[in-house]
């Protein structure tokens, strides 16, 4: 791709950033949400986070690996375990990163 | 959604919630800056110039787009097929979009434009489980503008480490996966019930499925159907209260986020003091 072609693309970009982000904050209280699609929409962050982050822990390289082999899967249930139980997410992550890392280096 | 705007006489601002939302957004900055690492190494890595990448990551500020779109542009894609998948991708940021928007609906609209444009994911939900409901309530402003103005000088930060370090980082660190257990960390708090639960797990079950589809449409496919179940569950729960069985809620087991359990003990014994 050209130079040129990248500036084009990281400024459409940009417009799918803004137009996603702005477009309902903008419109504020001109457009009123009827209140079941408001109640369903509350799922949609959690929902969100989880489409991110599942995918990470479950797939290595787009296959899906869910045996002992598959480090980030064994250290991320860890970790959520530990966060359960200290509820410190500065400390899950170091726990998570360090066993991750461990089991990468040793296992 | 209330009929008529009514004045908004509650502060938008103040120093003790501005530092709350502070406090609430540390512990994921490391995730964050990690995230972003990743991405500033993924640019570089896919021979964005240092002008691009600072571009990209100023600009478009949404890793997830970025990430998607950077592979794109390596195999040399047309232009608009790569905005078709960073909007797809960025299809959730309406929904949230339209959480964000009755809060700050008073407000003039370059300010909604900005304070919008720059929040993400962890913002959003942060932010959302801090004022659940639309009603004015003192504060709402220092508290997003607490948890922005870190997360992007996080993101920056990591950003422009990975853009000059990016050579001589290994991938095989993995250093990404300290961003996913920060966003697992955020995700927790937020399933307060069986509903969320089976949605939230409904949700990683498409986004592993459509991992290969086109225009990232797994991730959307993902948040919509997420929240489908969710409302299913709902639905068939409330149906089964009415006929008197338990009331959905998993606040005793998984726990109820450590500051609003705090606040709601101060608030217990400050009513007892009075009696």
């Amino acid at each position: 791709m050209s130079d040129l072609d990248i500036w084009l693309t990281i400024g459409l970009l940009a417009v799918a950033t803004a137009f996603s982000r702005t477009t309902f904050i903008m419109l504020g209280s001109r457009v009123a949400i009827p209140p079941r699609i408001q109640e369903a929409l509350r799922y949609a962050p959690a929902c969100a986070l989880a489409a991110i982050t599942v995918p990470d822990l479950l797939l290595n390289n787009g296959h899906l690996q869910l045996g002992p082999d598959n480090f980030k899967l064994v250290a991320g249930i860890a970790a959520i375990a530990f966060y359960l139980v200290k509820r410190d997410m500065m400390l899950m992550i170091l726990f998570g990163m360090l066993l991750f890392t461990g089991l990468r280096l040793w296992a | 959604m209330s009929a008529a705007p009514t004045p908004q006489r509650v502060p938008d601002e103040d120093p003790a919630i501005f530092r709350e939302g502070l406090k609430m957004g540390m512990p994921t900055l490391f995730g964050i800056a990690a995230w972003g690492l990743v991405v500033g190494v993924a640019m570089v890595k896919t021979h964005l110039t240092v002008a691009q990448a600072m571009g990209m990551t100023l600009l478009v500020f949404a890793g997830s787009a970025q990430l998607a779109s950077l592979p794109l542009i390596a195999l040399g894609a047309p232009v608009w097929v790569i905005f078709a998948t960073a909007l797809a991708v960025n299809l959730r940021f309406v929904i949230f979009s339209a959480l964000l928007a009755p809060h700050f609906a008073h407000l003039r609209w370059y300010k909604r434009f900005w304070l919008g444009y720059v929040a993400g994911d962890l913002t959003v939900a942060l932010f959302l489980q801090r004022f659940p409901n639309d009603g004015p309530a003192p504060g709402k402003v220092s508290y997003l503008k607490g948890l922005l103005f870190p997360n992007w000088t996080a993101w920056q930060v990591g950003s422009v480490t990975g853009i000059f370090l990016g050579s001589q980082i290994p991938s095989d660190w993995g250093l990404g996966f300290a961003g996913t257990l920060a966003i697992v960390c955020v995700t927790i708090p937020l399933i307060t019930n069986r509903a969320t639960l089976c949605g939230v797990v409904v949700a990683g079950i498409i986004s592993v499925l459509g991992f290969h589809w086109p225009y990232k449409l797994g991730l959307l496919a993902a948040v919509i159907g997420g929240m489908l179940m969710a409302m299913a569950v709902t639905e068939v729960l409330q149906r089964g209260k009415a006929r008197g069985i338990a009331p959905d809620s998993l606040l005793r087991t998984s726990g109820v986020d450590a500051g609003q359990a705090r606040r709601r003990r101060q608030e217990a014994t400050r009513r007892k003091e009075h009696e």
